[in-house]
């Protein structure tokens, strides 16, 4: 009985080491660069090590398909070298001699990437996986784009200026109106000078707001020599 | 006299600002830095500071003589000076337009970056990730961060001329704000425009001190500073060098255009324009080479910061940098944006240089505007100044669609260039041959007191029109030689610009924008010629049969 046991296992076995080839199609490498990314604080790689990889790729295959319960088992390592890479292959839990298609192995591997990372003190550049490029991080687009806020008050103060320039315009305007109505009646009582004449350069007096001066009358005596 | 006296600047502060204001424009920054380096840095400076005087003040001095002198726009005092030149005037006033029409996108261009910067990554410091989040969007890594939201996020630009569709929201909104307040820079005339000067045209110095203490702090800025200073002497042998020191000097200083004419059309008639000229030249000239030291001390830290990786020695790829150099849009846009990003707190010096830009930009734009209003405002042609900016805000929004650009760079090679040598080489014949120097010298010491200096009368008659001449002729070799014209199209797969012939219409087009501004001269000629002899032979025969 017990042999048998063992003569289906190294069956198993062997068929599984089959599964998993350098090259294989439906699966991928790995490589691991924990110096590179640790230094000083670099573990060293071992089986327990692997194991853990393992586990975290039946982790992600779970994330991925649900309701299939991947086992560690499923995930079958070959071809291990010392700088840490290594091939693997996932079989499905129901049945272990079918590979899961690599399309949806790196489609698992991408959605969990992060966590596969940080199991390991990792990222996508120091363990890679080698034909599934980087997940990088999405730009974040806030719902309203910044320039247009900036945009907005910048509009909002011209507006205001705009407004703030037609009134006080308007107001001027009738103010004008208010007193050239006064000084209309003013004229056709006297012919004094208006309130507070304005003397000019020469020392004639302008009245305003009306009145043109005449420059014929400025500064003719310096250059004119009699 | 008439019911409104001629407004007049309050005070000749404001006209000097005025002028410094339109002079200094977005030339001294981006173009002067590209022709020092092109020409083996300080050595650029001796044709440079040689033709300032050649050519440059005696121009702008005539300009500023004639507006004091006429109190008119440009239409009106080239027809009181020779009744048969009012095309003149005419001709300024279409290359005016010419530049209305497309110098605020640039203004719009300096909103979007400017309110782009209040964000804690500046967005042209990064690519965008792809859709698949595999990587960076591939036409941001073939080009640059910098390159892609320049072209891509900025313009949107389509690959060829002939491609059009869409707008783009953000630069129409940027567009509309600049017209907006350009409309409020001139909706009182001189009344509203004196008051605006006396910030638009300090200002952007502050940024530039600014700047310069800043540049000069970076690492690695001497050595791009020692590159400006040691002059390569082999360049002067060029002929390219002088005619680029004469064009630079003559396009800097904005003559031709009727916007001088116009400011000083509002002085005082007494007022000493002569110590303006100078002033006014020296200091364009002046921020040139300074906005040129900021520029070269960026350059030196962006070698450094390119090449320190390497630990190879600075100076030797210096060159490299600078010979990648671009000039004009890619050098204000892309290369400063580069630069700023590299900088500790980017976000500030961001704010600083785009408001600079905006204030240069909105400046000229000023007094373009004001070569427009002055001469219509004359002759009664126009009450409303809104009238016309709305015009020109929905003309110019084809400069926003996604070929927005080619057309940008058609009209800025084409629209003001040529023609304005054609304008000012009539105008200075015209007032030292057609007018009579004799004349403009009494004119002048009729205003000033004193008549002008013997070398000004040198350059009026002798100089400054043979070294038109000359610019005039090379112009017209170099497009006849030229072939077919050519721009810079952005191809999206390789991610840099190509050269491509303009299509038919677009040769048709630049045919037009050259003709355009220069058949005024001749045709208003024509008219007047036509019209007088009209009266002649009408009061002829009123005489005969009187």
């Amino acid at each position: 009985m017990s042999g048998k046991v063992i003569f289906l296992l190294s069956v198993a076995l062997s068929s599984a080491q089959q599964l998993c080839t350098p090259g294989a199609s439906d699966g991928y490498k790995v490589r691991l660069s924990i110096r590179t990314a640790l230094g000083d604080n670099a573990y060293v790689w071992s089986q327990n090590e692997l194991f853990l990889f393992r586990a975290t790729l039946a982790f992600a295959m779970r994330n991925h398909f649900d309701g299939q319960d991947f086992q560690v088992a499923n995930i079958i390592v070959c071809d291990e070298t010392p700088r840490v890479s290594f091939w693997f292959v996932v079989t499905w839990p129901d049945d272990a001699t079918r590979l899961v298609d690599g399309g949806e192995v790196e489609q698992a591997i991408r959605k969990s990437r992060k966590r596969i990372n940080s199991a390991f003190l990792l990222n996508d550049w120091t363990l890679e996986f080698v034909g599934i490029a980087p997940t990088l991080a999405a730009s974040q687009l806030p719902a309203t784009p910044p320039w247009l806020i900036a945009f907005g008050v910048v509009m909002g103060a011209v507006g205001a200026g705009f407004i703030i320039l037609v009134v006080s315009a308007a107001v001027q305007k009738r103010r004008k109106k208010k007193e050239n109505v006064e000084d209309v009646a003013e004229d056709e009582d006297s012919d004094v000078e208006a309130p507070a004449p304005k003397p000019l350069k020469n020392g004639s007096v302008r009245h305003e707001p009306s009145g043109v001066s005449n420059i014929a009358f400025s500064d003719d005596e310096r250059v004119t020599q009699m | 006299m008439g019911e409104d006296a001629r407004p007049n600047w309050d005070s000749p502060v404001q006209f000097l600002l005025a002028c410094v204001s339109y002079a200094v424009g977005l030339g001294n920054v981006w173009r002067f830095p590209y022709l020092c380096q092109m020409h083996g840095g300080g050595g650029f400076l001796i044709p440079y500071l040689l033709m300032l005087f050649l050519e440059g003040v005696p121009l702008f001095y005539m300009e500023l003589a004639i507006g004091q002198k006429m109190r008119l726009g440009s239409i009106g005092a080239w027809s009181a000076i020779n009744p048969y030149l009012g095309g003149v005037g005419l001709a300024s006033i279409v290359a005016s337009v010419y530049l209305c029409l497309y110098y605020n996108i640039i203004n719009a261009w300096s909103f979007w970056y400017l309110f782009n910067s209040f964000q804690s990554f500046l967005p042209w410091s990064d690519c965008p990730v792809n859709s698949n989040l595999t990587g960076p969007l591939e036409e941001c890594q073939k080009a640059s961060s910098t390159k892609y939201f320049f072209f891509r996020e900025t313009l949107n630009i389509s690959s060829s001329i002939e491609e059009n569709g869409g707008i783009h929201t953000g630069q129409v909104l940027c567009f509309v704000l600049a017209w907006v307040i350009t409309y409020l820079f001139i909706i009182h005339g001189i009344k509203s425009s004196g008051k605006v000067v006396y910030f638009t045209a300090t200002f952007p110095y502050v940024v530039l001190v600014i700047y310069l203490i800043r540049g000069l702090t970076l690492p690695g800025a001497i050595h791009g500073i020692t590159y400006m200073f040691t002059p390569k002497m082999e360049e002067l042998a060029n002929p390219t060098a002088w005619i680029n020191a004469a064009t630079q000097i003559f396009f800097s200083l904005g003559l031709g255009f009727g916007s001088l004419i116009a400011f000083s059309s509002y002085n005082q008639y007494n007022n000493n324009f002569e110590h303006q000229a100078f002033t006014v030249a020296i200091i364009n000239s002046g921020t040139s080479i300074f906005a040129s030291i900021v520029t070269f001390s960026i350059y030196g830290f962006k070698a450094t910061v390119n090449y320190e990786n390497y630990l190879n020695v600075v100076s030797a790829h210096l060159p490299l940098v600078i010979n990648k150099a671009v000039e004009g849009v890619g050098l204000a846009f892309i290369v400063y944006s580069e630069a700023i990003q590299n900088m500790p707190l980017p976000q500030l010096w961001s704010v600083l240089y785009f408001i600079m830009l905006l204030l240069i930009g909105l400046g000229s734009m000023l007094g373009n505007m004001t070569a427009i209003t002055t001469p219509l405002r004359d002759l009664k042609i126009l009450s409303k100044v809104r009238i016309l900016c709305l015009i020109f805000l929905l003309l110019g929004l084809a400069f926003t669609t996604p070929s927005g650009n080619y057309w940008f760079t058609m009209f800025n090679d084409y629209g003001a260039s040529f023609s304005l040598l054609f304008v000012v080489l009539i105008e200075i014949i015209t007032v030292s041959y057609l007018y009579g120097i004799k004349r403009f010298e009494k004119d002048i010491e009729d205003m000033l007191g004193h008549r002008p200096n013997w070398y000004l009368k040198i350059m009026w008659m002798i100089v400054s029109p043979l070294l038109l001449i000359a610019l005039f002729i090379f112009y017209i070799v170099n497009y006849i030689r030229g072939g077919t014209p050519t721009y810079q199209a952005w191809d999206k797969e390789l991610g840099k610009t190509v050269v491509t012939d303009y299509p038919i219409f677009g040769q048709v087009f630049i045919a037009i924008l050259l003709a355009s501004a220069v058949s005024c001269v001749p045709l208003t000629a024509l008219y007047v010629y036509c019209t007088n002899r009209k009266h002649s032979t009408s009061i002829k025969e009123s005489a005969i049969s009187a």
